[in-house]
């Protein structure tokens, strides 16, 4: 009996360390900028005279303001290189601080919108290597597009010849709105329906603003409305390789990224 | 003692470590630095200092003198290879509750190691930063500002002294990392020459330097200027220059000797070598 107790003794006792170690009791410690004030004012001293020794309670702070938890604004920067999603250099860009310090000033994109740099960007040159491009969301587009293997659907029962429309309704379906004119075929006209060219690749040309040009990769896909003749889900169809429309335009498709 | 005895001692100068020991032969143009670096009140940074002189108690209406009294604020032994933009680290109490006993608590400020750009020595540099030093560079529109713009006593840390120095002196040479780039070059020159007009090339020199550095460099300039001989080295040079003296001397009087014999021999009749 004595030795249970004596061990319940040391239960509680172990507990009990673990539940007031000051990790326990003590809140995490902010670690930011502060500005503090004292909650006891410190005395007066006389003129030309040393300051009074300050006591314990001189030392109790309590917190102002804390910098670092205040919305800082924006900083206004000028750009000397073109920026995916921002825009072409002597553009004058506004940003939040962290990612204009880490993704502009040091890498060198950009300067500070002093009104030095102002005036020496006011009547900004553009050499004649200088790559310039329609919109800032134009590259980003264009990298986009040549992502997707789009899948043309077209039907097996009637016959067709592909069309900028048929383009224009795919890309739709994907959630990109393309004028027709943007669209551009191969020149050799793609007539169906062909089984044989099920799933097989062939590219059109998306231009972007009149200005910015991409190759899509485009796979054919019968449908019908006869459920004994659909042809069967492929599940990932994008990622085997049927071979293309065209074999002798082979080398010009670009290479698929999945 | 009397009160006016004791206003008196309020009037004489603190001594410090510059008033003792090798401080008082350094150079006026580190006295300067030291001055501005250490002798100087910073920018309060974790207090908002009263404006006026006087304050008025809205309750009583009573008038009181505004003294502000700066929170003392501790640094670190990193801080000196580090750039905390004038924070510190605060020790003091908290009261988080009217019937709660005070608390002891540090008000540490938030590190992250980033980069800084220095547009004259045309580098990055790797350092630990904190969020108030990144503002201080926004601010200033550049790391080179900030750092030229800023007083040492608010730079404090000898890391940003000694790029503050090496900047300086880049500047007076005429910004040699640009060589290769005379139109970047000037358009550098141009922009930060404003600078240089507060400091002449020996203060530049000397800016910098902890009080030890500064010393060590003295030390090492004293003895460059006056190289301190040992003594057996004096001792021994002047052994050997007596000994090739007296060899010399030797040697002389050897030739006077058979200078004079020379006539006797011309008439010997039983010489070797007979002259007639």
């Amino acid at each position: 009996m004595l030795k249970t107790c004596n061990k319940i003794t040391s239960l509680v006792h172990q507990l009990g360390n673990l539940l007031l170690k000051p990790e326990a009791v003590l809140h995490q410690q902010l670690r930011t900028t502060f500005i503090l004030k004292r909650k006891h004012a410190a005395p007066l001293h006389k003129k030309g005279m040393p300051l009074k020794r300050l006591r314990a309670k001189h030392y109790i702070y309590e917190l102002v303001k804390d910098t670092d938890r205040e919305k800082k604004p924006n900083l206004d920067l000028i750009l000397t290189h073109y920026v995916d999603n921002l825009g072409n250099p002597g553009d004058k860009v506004s940003v939040k601080n962290k990612f204009a310090y880490d993704r502009l000033l040091l890498p060198g994109l950009a300067v500070y919108a002093t009104p030095e740099n102002l005036e020496l960007y006011k009547d900004y040159k553009r050499s004649e290597d200088e790559v310039v491009h329609s919109s800032p969301y134009a590259v980003e587009t264009a990298k986009e597009l040549s992502k997707k293997v789009l899948s043309v659907v077209m039907n097996m029962d009637n016959p067709w010849t592909i069309q900028p429309w048929h383009i224009k309704a795919s890309f739709r379906k994907c959630g990109y709105v393309i004028p027709e004119d943007a669209v551009t075929l191969p020149a050799q006209p793609i007539t169906g329906p062909n089984i044989e060219m099920e799933d097989k690749e062939f590219f059109i040309t998306v231009t972007i603003n009149n200005f910015e040009t991409v190759d899509v990769r485009c796979r054919i896909h019968h449908w019908t409305t006869d459920l004994a003749a659909r042809l069967p889900h492929i599940h990932e169809f994008w990622k085997e390789n049927k071979g293309t429309v065209f074999p002798a335009n082979d080398s010009n498709l670009p290479e698929k990224e999945i | 003692m009397s009160s006016q005895a004791i206003k008196s001692l309020a009037l004489y100068k603190r001594v410090t470590e510059i008033d003792r020991g090798l401080g008082p032969r350094l150079p006026e143009a580190y006295k300067k630095f030291y001055k501005e670096w250490k002798l100087t009140e910073p920018a309060a940074v974790h207090s908002i200092p009263e404006e006026g002189k006087w304050r008025r108690d809205e309750v009583t209406g009573q008038v009181f003198p505004i003294q502000n009294h700066p929170i003392p604020v501790r640094y670190p032994a990193e801080y000196n290879n580090q750039i905390w933009g004038g924070e510190g680290v605060v020790q003091g109490f908290e009261k988080r509750h009217k019937y709660n006993r005070r608390v002891p608590h540090f008000w540490v400020p938030a590190l992250k190691r980033s980069a800084v750009y220095s547009e004259v020595l045309n580098k990055h540099v790797s350092v630990i930063i904190t969020e108030r030093a990144v503002q201080q560079i926004h601010e200033n529109y550049g790391f080179d500002h900030y750092l030229l713009k800023t007083l040492a006593c608010d730079l404090k840390s000898l890391l940003a002294l000694s790029l503050k120095r090496k900047i300086l002196q880049e500047l007076s040479q005429g910004c040699p990392a640009y060589a290769n780039n005379p139109e970047k070059q000037q358009m550098i020159l141009n922009r930060y020459k404003k600078y240089l007009e507060a400091y002449t090339p020996e203060e530049i020199n000397w800016y910098g330097y902890s009080f030890e550095d500064a010393c060590t460099k003295y030390k090492n300039l004293i003895e460059t200027q006056n190289p301190v001989v040992p003594l057996k080295v004096v001792y021994r040079a002047e052994l050997i220059e007596k000994l090739k003296t007296a060899a010399e001397s030797a040697i002389q009087e050897d030739k006077d000797i058979s200078g004079a014999a020379s006539w006797i021999q011309k008439i010997n009749p039983f010489s070797k070598k007979h002259e007639t």
